[in-house]
């Protein structure tokens, strides 16, 4: 496409490849990456890297043959003891050891964009199910996610579909599709709410699975935007996929993931828009333009976003190849709550805050002291003594190490030289700038 | 650095600071009527408390009737008036009450009482018996807040080791847990108290700024959490759970968190056995807790802003089980504390001898009490769930009318 804001990276003199552009593509479209990884990007120019993050072989460290098998025992038996805080423990493990972290992190995204907390599903199942729907369809169309996310069972409990009947519909579902999920605020009137939800009728769950019934649909006479006739659910998702408000959205949502503060323009996100609209809303299509993008690796978009916890405490925990000595993903899991965000509970239906939200007193105090907590072996059952590996060790106290941990180390510190590694490391990781990515 | 840390420790109106040490949310300062407002403390009895023997009405013949084993002798009550006294445990309490610093709402529930724990629970937390709007999952601080159109600023604190209770969970209602004090200070002093840095540009809205500048507030925050606690500005709590959570609420209320409610729980009131002494504790606890609480508001003259409500989700059944225990029964009392309360008591003390299937009657929707609170205290529109709940006269006049005053003026 012919696209002024997007136009493919061309390293120059201003703007070159190097160890810090290869660690802000890792930080922002993964959860970081070694020292090692670094190198190997650098060396192999800026397409390689992208290709392998697009391609979900970008990890060297801390991969394992028997890691789905392993992910599939933990899920299961988080869900068969009905224990919640072991399902956060799995998405933990799987966004530590996956190959593929662009797609974790792309879940993360739907997960907050179709926020759905278990405080009200009650049923680790359903989550877990919604959640391997998030990944398989990471970054597929967005149509296929939003057919079938409305289908989905944590979905219908969440925004109570059983209740949506013909004799009394329920508008919770409807609205929520056409506020959070794809028009947005302002793009609709009120009729067009109470419409959908007649034609969101007949839906409810059974033996924990969706299932229609045409007698408690509505199938009478519906307008929604301007468009008159008979409705279903799939026929209101293909009418809202086809709205220029969607793609926006959709456009807007996925620049808030990979760009940072200020750095997609209203253009850009315009451009971007019409994009995805001539690629049938394909994400995979929108994430490889935005990560190939000049836009993405312009000085501007370089620690600018905010990072969330999850990004936060993964990303420390594997730049720093803390893996060979594993924490233990529960009390990662309690930790990340701690900082704000509870995996499989987000705190409403439109999803975390996010972004500078993601910093307050209690949560700042919280990123201190879990790099506290990390450095001094307290993340493991027991707490252990941290062992850093040679090539952390390696890499010292000073520059190289803040190289790593920082998207922009371009501060001189004092007091660096008396440190401890161990102690440089949480100090640096209780940096202003280490809370961005 | 000095002439800030200076302005927060001297002034009385926080608010109009361009920055402070917001504990949980910097967005409270952009409204006044946040920091300055009026906040609400939840303490929720948990387990089902036993009404009966709280605010016991010891001249009802059915009391020596239905307890035998349970029945508090003289010496074991605070007399207040003809009709009721209370467990002795509750003397810091009875002193409130004599006071005017608290209300007993006599004999509240709903219809159709449930007996279920959670089920009952989730009905006074969603302020609604009827299933459809349970099933929503949301309550009615949460729906209540949401009113107010905050969204993205927090607005609510649970306090406890519990997960977040869902009384506060609302379409715009951004709510947090803090466990322990410790959340809120550092493990690690060398990269904490780095004050060589200097302090981001409070006007400047760049992200670099900001983040300096959150870095600062955390470390003033810590630091005023802990200034309040080495002054003995913390106020005087007892050793207990209770009183340690209070503790904490107290201190993020003087720290200016910027929340309207705080939410912790009392556990430990299913008494089915061997009742009458840990019953008796839990009292204790409560009343010294909650007496801790009012005094240092009092003293920190913070009093005006603060008004409490304790509850339980039901009370338990009249007459006593054979395990020296209580099951669980249907209406019981629940208390309220503050300077703006319009009257000690609310309701009808109910009948120990007109019971429904053994049970005590309601004379008081529990309802009607959020909606006073949600309206006259808080400020806030009614939600639909409690739309057509008459409020409870609850709160003196002249504090309905300020509410009144203070909400309509944006």
């Amino acid at each position: 496409m012919t696209s002024k804001r997007w136009q493919r990276y061309t390293p120059t003199t201003d703007e070159p490849w190097n160890l810090s552009r290869a660690n802000h593509l890792h930080r922002r479209a993964s959860f970081g990456a070694t020292w090692g990884e670094l190198q190997r990007d650098v060396d192999d120019g800026w397409e390689a890297s992208v290709g392998r993050l697009l391609t979900g072989t970008s990890r060297q460290y801390g991969q394992r043959e028997d890691f789905e098998s392993i992910s599939r025992i933990i899920g299961e038996s988080a869900v068969a003891g009905g224990d919640a805080s072991r399902l956060k423990a799995w998405w933990l493990f799987r966004i530590l050891f996956t190959p593929d972290p662009l797609q974790e992190k792309l879940a993360l995204l739907w997960h907050d964009h179709f926020a759905t907390s278990n405080r009200k599903v009650q049923n680790l199942r359903l989550m877990q199910q919604q959640n391997e729907l998030f990944r398989s369809r990471a970054s597929a169309k967005f149509g296929h996610l939003l057919h079938e996310i409305v289908k989905d069972p944590a979905m219908l409990v969440w925004l109570d579909a059983g209740l949506n009947q013909k004799s009394q519909p329920n508008e919770n579902l409807s609205r929520e599709l056409m506020e959070l999920f794809t028009l947005g605020v302002g793009n609709y009137a009120e009729s067009d709410v109470q419409e959908a939800a007649r034609a969101l009728t007949g839906w409810r769950i059974r033996n924990m699975k969706a299932e229609y019934n045409m007698e408690r649909h509505d199938q009478g006479e519906l307008a929604i935007l301007g468009v008159v006739g008979a409705f279903d659910s799939e026929k209101l998702c293909d009418l809202l996929l086809g709205q220029d408000a969607t793609s926006r959205r959709l456009a807007g949502t996925l620049c808030d993931l990979f760009m940072g503060e200020d750095v997609a323009d209203a253009e850009a996100i315009d451009e971007l828009s019409l994009g995805l609209k001539r690629n049938d809303l394909s994400i995979q299509w929108a994430v490889e333009t935005i990560l190939c993008s000049q836009l993405f690796f312009s000085d501007a978009n370089i620690g600018s976003r905010v990072s969330s916890p999850v990004e936060f405490t993964a990303t420390a925990i594997r730049s720093l190849e803390m893996l060979d000595n594993p924490p233990s993903t529960l009390v990662l899991a309690e930790w990340c709550s701690r900082l704000g965000q509870d995996l499989f509970y987000p705190p409403n239906v439109s999803g975390w805050n996010g972004g500078r939200a993601w910093l307050t007193s209690r949560t700042v105090v919280g990123r201190s002291n879990f790099a506290a907590a990390m450095v001094t072996g307290q993340l493991r059952v027991p707490s252990t003594t941290v062992e850093w590996s040679p090539s952390v060790e390696k890499l010292g106290r000073a520059e190289q190490l803040q190289k790593l941990l920082l998207s922009n180390p371009n501060r001189q510190r004092s007091k660096v030289e008396a440190m401890k590694l161990s102690e440089f490391i949480a100090h640096t990781l209780s940096l202003p700038e280490a809370f961005v990515c | 650095m000095i002439k800030r840390r200076k302005f927060i420790a001297s002034s009385a109106i926080i608010s109009l600071a361009p920055t402070f040490p917001a504990i949980l949310t910097r967005a409270a300062v952009a409204n006044q009527w946040d920091s300055g407002g009026r906040i609400l403390v939840v303490i929720q009895l948990d387990g089902g408390n036993d009404g009966i023997n709280t605010v016991v009405p010891y001249r009802d013949e059915g009391y020596a009737k239905y307890r035998k084993e349970l029945r508090l002798p003289d010496s074991q009550l605070i007399k207040l008036t003809d009709a009721f006294a209370f467990h002795a445990s509750l003397r810091d309490v009875s002193e409130l009450f004599e006071d005017g610093r608290l209300s007993i709402v006599h004999g509240v529930g709903y219809q159709n009482p449930n007996r279920s724990h959670f089920e009952s629970m989730r009905i006074w937390h969603a302020g609604s018996t009827e299933q459809s709007i349970r099933k929503v999952g949301n309550g009615w601080i949460g729906d209540s807040l949401s009113q107010l159109n905050l969204r993205g600023e927090l607005q609510a604190i649970h306090v406890g080791d519990e997960s977040l209770p869902s009384a506060l969970a609302g379409r715009q209602c951004t709510a947090t847990t803090i466990s322990h004090a410790s959340d809120l200070s550092f493990q690690l002093q060398p990269a904490a108290s780095d004050h060589s840095q200097p302090l981001g540009d409070v006007e400047s809205n760049s992200l670099t700024d900001f983040l300096t500048r959150s870095v600062k507030d955390a470390q003033s925050a810590v630091e005023k959490i802990q200034s309040l606690l080495d002054s003995g500005l913390a106020g005087r709590y007892p050793a207990t759970q209770l009183g340690e959570r209070l503790s904490l609420v107290s201190r993020l209320i003087k720290a200016e968190s910027g929340a309207r409610v705080y939410y912790t729980t009392l556990p430990g009131f299913d008494t089915h056995a061997v009742q009458a002494g840990n019953h008796s504790n839990l009292l204790r606890d409560f009343s010294t807790a909650l007496t801790a609480f009012m005094d240092d508001m009092l003293e920190s003259k913070l009093d005006d802003r603060i008004a409490v409500l304790a509850f339980s989700e039901f009370g338990r059944r009249v007459e006593e089980n054979a395990s020296a225990g209580t099951d669980h029964g249907t209406a019981g009392p629940v208390f309220l504390a503050g300077n703006a309360l319009a009257s000690r008591t609310h309701g009808i003390l109910p009948s120990l001898t007109d019971l429904q299937d053994g049970d005590l009657k309601h004379n008081i929707d529990f309802r009607s009490i959020y909606a006073a609170i949600a309206a006259n205290w808080l400020g806030c529109d009614l939600p639909l769930t409690l739309k057509d709940i008459e409020p409870l006269p609850l709160f003196k006049l002249d504090h309905v009318d300020k509410t009144c005053e203070i909400a309509a003026d944006p």
